[in-house]
């Protein structure tokens, strides 16, 4: 698997050789930034085996303070420097992620959807009221990615190679986060609640810092979003782009970190192509559909399909 | 003075519609552990078929019944040949029911578009009456409402703690493979439930379209409203939905007359105190 | 005298992820009661929870009188004449004691409520109480008439006599041996080698999954050694 994380690493650095701008930023950018949020949902269903509605409030979050710390449109603010933003953007997703982890540290299954299905939808609301510091619904717009010693972040190439960075050392995290000692207690709580704690170890805490781990990896997509998007506002952080990170990592699979990544440009192909497919007005059915099928017949994902499909090439082959 | 009554009387209106909305679901949840995220589709439609009956007909009572067997048609269809081969995993059912409500409001939009409807009232019901001592008009539409909430919760409740079917539900809540032991076919029950279940909701979608109107994004609208009421209140348990829809009816319109900025919020503030402090809500019971 | 064959299990094999639960269990028995001991954890509440299909048989067969059940889903099982008394009486806990019978009432049953009713006084008067609010004794009063009024031709029970008092632990043995008179079968599983031996003549010995032994009744209550060897019995409980 990690010869061909490379590999794959490897061709996605010479992509904008071939690809047009539309491509570069309308679908990979774009797939990138999907899959980088949906890998912090992946994270927490793979490794606390809970699943979260509030990874896009949690980027959120972190696009929000990028927007408030920099030139906006909305005169609300102050402008910092840019890297001075980015690290608290990540500061605030992942205190945020550690808040939504303490509320929900009780819940499993279905109740930790709820629980934060209603943490999401309340910061909905919150940013659609509060205009002092979220600029109510409309948010803020005219936000741009900085530039760093003369280069423009934001240029379709050069945004596209910070995506692709961002998304190599976000799953990078992901592994080596993990495999730490931390992370296998996570994974241990996912096993048997009861078991860590009767060898003494309090749960809370380790549930806390996986959601907290989570949010600064939403924190990572929150930012690129916002610079891609060059706007935040309540709709960003709306049920829908909610449901779609939850379509994203349930259509690429879970099982693996790739998957986040698979689900994004799959999703993104969709969104952009389904208009040849069938009228654009019609995604919804699509996506709906693509997912309802792969819930059913392929619940480990695009992941689950390709593993089993290289299995039976094996055995094709071995015989 | 009058103005804290009028509030507390609106409230009490929201109360009841959320109590009204929030049955089918928290019925179905009761029973199957099942999270149907379908709920507010399934409701949307009802109404969308209640309009569509009472233009055609002009007969209230027409409409409402056609919108609530639409509804339970479509739930129990989903019960059988969907959920319920995924009976027990719940994760997967909730994620089914997501891209069953993404695949059913598309396809909504798609035949109904995205304008607004409002379902035409029986004539009986259009004026208003003066309330006694307060004096303050109020909408006979609003106590009906009401009088249709205590109606559902009754019923709901004969039907449940009264009947043999009612038996079988709760025994099914408390342990389904004994159920199962002793003979009963669940899954034929389960599709009842969910009929019955789907029924109120498509009635529930006809009375709000009446009482407030429909459009594309009032399923979401009930479908949180739904869930929110059904946790606050305890999860399958009547007396909570009614004590949920109270509660938050109450704050949200509290909220908006007091602290309109923040109405919304004070919502989902109530609970996500009671997850915290009582996960399984105020009056429901907890997991074995 | 041919005994006219009631539960017939063939090779029947649970496994529990990796674990092999039951291994290749063959059983037979006609309308004579047997009886089922062994050590904790050895299979035997897996077993009943097989022969009720609530638990997956990787492969063997269950016949009862003859028809091949193996494939049957709970509910046909118990509609079949498999009538089960869970280990721990698994009441419905927001049931009341009539709620209870209600759910299982049929027309023409051989154990109208009435007559449930007269067997034990004590469920008459605690009609009203809810499943859960009943002493041990009482709870498997009702485990047991609940699973009657499917008028069963085979009662399954599990440890029906587990943390009862000894007072109470004779009357269910009583009940155990009037089964026998109405013509129902009883496989019968418990921890309690005493009430084994008084409602059981034949006695399944079983080890780690398997069953290692069939023996009568009177022979392992002379044998202390087998007692000791079987089922690790030191004291009397």
């Amino acid at each position: 698997m990690n010869r061909f994380i490379i590999l794959l690493l490897i061709i996605c650095s010479v992509l904008p050789v071939f690809a047009a701008d539309f491509w570069l930023t309308q679908i990979l950018s774009r797939s990138i930034i999907l899959g980088v949020m949906a890998l912090s949902l992946t994270f927490l269903t793979a490794y606390l085996g809970v699943v979260s509605f509030a990874q896009v409030t949690l980027a959120g979050i972190a696009g929000y303070t990028i927007a408030y710390f920099s030139a906006n449109t909305a005169g609300i603010g102050a402008e910092l420097p840019w890297v001075f933003a980015v690290l608290l953007a990540l500061f605030f997703s992942t205190i945020a992620g550690a808040l939504v982890g303490l509320i929900a540290r009780q819940s499993v299954g279905i109740y930790s959807i709820m629980i934060t299905l209603a943490i999401s939808m309340a910061f909905f609301y919150f940013t659609r009221q509060n205009y002092s510091v979220f600029n109510g619904w409309t948010g803020f717009s005219g936000i741009s990615a900085p530039s760093v010693m003369g280069l423009d972040l934001g240029a379709p190439v050069v945004f596209y190679y910070v995506c692709l960075f961002t998304g190599a050392l976000a799953t990078l995290f992901v592994v080596k986060f993990s495999s730490s000692p931390l992370g296998l207690s996570i994974q241990g709580v996912r096993d048997a609640a009861r078991r860590v704690r009767a060898i003494g170890i309090p749960t809370s805490p380790v549930i806390v810092s996986a959601y907290a781990f989570s949010g600064l990896i939403a924190g990572m997509a929150g930012i690129l979003n916002v610079w891609h998007q060059e706007r935040v506002s309540s709709f960003s952080v709306g049920l829908g782009p909610t449901i779609d990170v939850l379509i994203i990592s349930v259509i690429g699979g879970m099982r693996h970190p790739l998957g986040a990544f698979i689900g994004a440009i799959t999703y993104v192909m969709i969104d952009t192509f389904a208009i040849d497919l069938i009228s654009r007005d019609r995604f919804n059915t699509v996506i709906g559909l693509v997912l309802l099928l792969i819930v059913i017949a392929a619940p480990e994902g695009i992941l689950g399909i390709l593993k089993s499909v290289k299995e039976r090439i094996k055995k094709i082959v071995l015989n | 003075m009058k103005f804290f009554f009028i509030v507390f009387f609106n409230g009490l209106t929201l109360a009841a519609l959320y109590f009204i909305a929030a049955c089918g679901f928290t019925l179905i949840f009761g029973l199957m552990r099942t999270v149907n995220m379908a709920h507010g589709a399934l409701l949307l439609l009802g109404a969308y078929v209640g309009y569509e009956v009472v233009e055609i007909t002009g007969l209230w009572t027409v409409g409402i019944i056609a919108g609530g067997l639409t509804s339970a048609i479509v739930g129990a269809a989903i019960q059988a040949y969907i959920l319920g081969r995924y009976q027990g995993d719940e994760l997967r059912q909730t994620l089914i029911t997501i891209a069953i409500s993404i695949i059913m409001a598309d396809l909504m939009l798609w035949a109904w578009g995205g304008l607004t409807y409002q379902i035409s009232l029986p004539e009986m019901l259009l004026g208003g009456v003066r309330l006694p001592i307060l004096n303050v008009g109020y909408s006979s539409v609003r106590l009906t409402l009401m009088a249709m909430a205590a109606v559902t919760g009754i019923l709901l409740w004969l039907l449940i703690a009264k009947t043999k079917l009612g038996i079988i539900i709760r025994a099914g809540v408390d342990d389904r493979e004994m159920l199962q032991a002793l003979g009963f076919e669940t899954k034929k029950i389960f599709v009842i439930v969910f009929a019955i279940g789907g029924m109120l909701t498509g009635m529930a979608g006809v009375i709000t379209g009446s009482a407030l109107s429909i459009a594309p994004g009032t399923d979401m609208q009930f479908l949180l409203s739904s869930l929110v009421v059904v946790i606050v209140g305890g999860m399958g348990s009547i007396g909570g939905a009614a004590l949920g829809a109270l509660l938050i009816g109450m704050a949200e319109q509290y909220g908006l007359a007091y602290a309109p900025t923040y109405g919304v919020v004070f919502t989902f503030v109530i609970m996500i105190a009671v997850l915290a402090i009582r996960p399984q809500g105020l009056l429901g019971r907890s997991e074995k | 005298m041919m005994d006219s064959q009631l539960l017939k299990i063939e090779k029947l094999n649970v496994f529990h992820g990796s674990s092999h639960t039951l291994q290749d269990i063959d059983v037979s028995m006609g309308n004579k009661p047997k009886a089922i001991l062994g050590r904790n954890g050895m299979g035997k509440t897996t077993l009943c929870s097989a022969l009720v299909g609530l638990t997956k048989m990787a492969s063997g067969h269950v016949f009862l009188e003859r028809h091949d059940i193996s494939l049957f889903p709970p509910e046909q099982r118990a509609k079949a004449g498999i009538g089960y008394v869970p280990q721990g009486r698994r009441m419905f806990r927001s049931l009341s004691v009539l709620e209870h019978l209600k759910l299982v009432e049929r027309k023409n049953t051989n154990w109208p409520i009435d007559r449930i009713f007269s067997i034990f006084p004590r469920l008459a008067e605690r009609k009203s109480n809810m499943g859960d609010r009943l002493s041990g004794g009482e709870q498997q009063m009702l485990a047991i008439s609940r699973a009657l009024m499917l008028d069963p031709k085979l009662m399954i029970m599990d440890e029906p006599t587990e943390g009862l008092a000894p007072t109470i632990v004779d009357d269910v043995t009583e009940l155990l041996l009037s089964l026998q008179a109405e013509g129902i079968g009883l496989l019968l599983v418990e921890q309690n080698i005493s009430v084994a031996l008084e409602a059981a003549e034949d006695i399944l010995i079983m080890v780690n999954g398997r069953i290692i032994n069939e023996v009568k009744a009177d022979t392992l209550k002379d044998n202390p050694e087998m007692q000791q060897e079987y089922l690790g019995i030191t004291f009397s409980d």
